[in-house]
């Protein structure tokens, strides 16, 4: 991101903290629903994230990466909700929380929601079509009403990006 | 076929030639089909939020910087976003804890034991309200529980029903009506044979305190 951005968003100017938003908002919810698993409470945890990211922004060093930096907060923010639900749920005892099976994935889910939100709408719509509903490329240029040559076009440019874009999740 | 290529077709297929590990790239594939991976954060959230920062306004370590570009003056005036700020507002100072709206509910005399929170916040569609409530009975068989919001006109609309049978809580409910407008927040006890209308057993109750004047 934008170092003059984030030296804004570090003063609170209104533009920077949306063009933060805008850029993390969709990982923070994506990693938020991978842990919480439900759109209130995923909508609870994003908005709360980018709350205390602002309120803690004079700490934010803009030499080094702003995404660690949302993704720890987005993270932390989840599990104590998380847990804030679990402990009405099991009240009789308060310190037994169990976490989701995706707990262990959420950095993963950030990172992979980060790069597809950088993805052309056009490709990222191939993405999504491939891998989360899971048609073919034939059921997919239906559906878009293009030609199957566009579609596996469009999906090899964007895995590409993707491969890219993910190497250092892949090495992790 | 380079390396990068060969990975790129199997990210978008699963299969290539090649008898390197491919579990990260499995694993990546398993992401990108997950629905939180593409879930959409309602576009009210980034309202909301623009609203919750404009009432606690600039950091304090930045308090000597113009003023031109920040939430407070910049939403100041801003239609839409003042209704949102002016309840949160009205939220925020009693009841906020952590960043979430909060609502005391409190059991009537039919359910002294049940007490509890109501959380809320805006949605696509309305408002959520999640009841994390403790010594509240399982409805008996035949009957269940209704949330209700309340204007102070004595206007009740509904959102929703839960049972608590084997449910654990919390219940997430929804509301199409401003909780500006209804803001008292009910629970009653309805039997199936009856009508839609609120039944007179109400069993908790809670109330938003009032937004003050824009």
């Amino acid at each position: 991101m934008d170092r003059e951005v984030l030296e804004r968003f570090r003063i609170g100017d209104e533009a920077a903290v949306k063009a933060v938003y805008d850029r993390y908002g969709g990982p923070v919810f994506a990693l938020s629903m991978s842990i919480l698993g439900e759109h209130g409470l995923a909508a609870d945890a994003t908005q709360q994230t980018f709350i205390k990211a602002w309120r803690a922004a004079s700490t934010y060093d803009a030499d080094r990466s702003f995404a660690p930096w949302i993704y720890a907060i987005a993270r932390r923010t989840a599990i104590d909700l998380y847990r804030k639900r679990a402990r009405v749920v099991v009240s009789d005892n308060v310190d037994v929380v169990s976490f989701p099976i995706g707990l262990e994935t959420v950095w993963e889910v950030f990172e992979v929601r980060s790069a597809l939100d950088r993805l052309p709408d056009e490709e990222r719509q191939v993405v999504k079509m491939s891998h989360f509903d899971g048609l073919t490329h034939v059921e997919i240029a239906q559906r878009l009403d293009i030609p199957v040559g566009t579609v596996k076009s469009r999906s090899h440019r964007a895995h590409q990006r993707l491969i890219e874009m993910l190497k250092h999740v892949e090495e992790a | 076929m380079t390396t990068e290529d060969s990975r790129a077709q199997y990210l978008a297929s699963g299969a290539s030639p090649g008898e390197e590990s491919r579990d990260r790239l499995d694993l990546i594939r398993d992401v990108l089909s997950t629905g939180a991976t593409w879930a959409e954060a309602p576009p009210q959230v980034a309202d909301a939020l623009l609203a919750a920062l404009a009432v606690e306004g600039a950091p304090m370590s930045v308090a000597s910087e113009p003023s031109s570009g920040r939430w407070a003056l910049v939403l100041a005036g801003a239609g839409t976003l003042v209704a949102i700020a002016a309840l949160v507002l009205g939220t925020v100072s009693v009841i906020q804890d952590e960043g979430e709206n909060l609502v005391a509910m409190s059991g009537t005399e039919l359910e002294a034991a049940a007490r509890g929170e109501a959380a809320f916040g805006p949605t696509e569609a309305g408002w959520w309200i999640r009841l994390d409530v403790t010594g509240l009975p399982p409805a008996p068989d035949g009957s269940y529980y209704e949330g209700w919001v309340w204007s102070d006109d004595g206007e009740g609309v509904s959102i929703g029903t839960f049972h608590l049978r084997g449910e654990a809580m919390p219940v997430v409910l929804w509301s199409g009506v401003p909780l500006a407008e209804y803001p008292s927040i009910w629970v009653t006890l309805e039997s199936e044979d009856d009508g839609p209308e609120a039944s007179e057993l109400i069993v908790m109750t809670g109330r938003i305190p009032q937004a003050p004047e824009a």
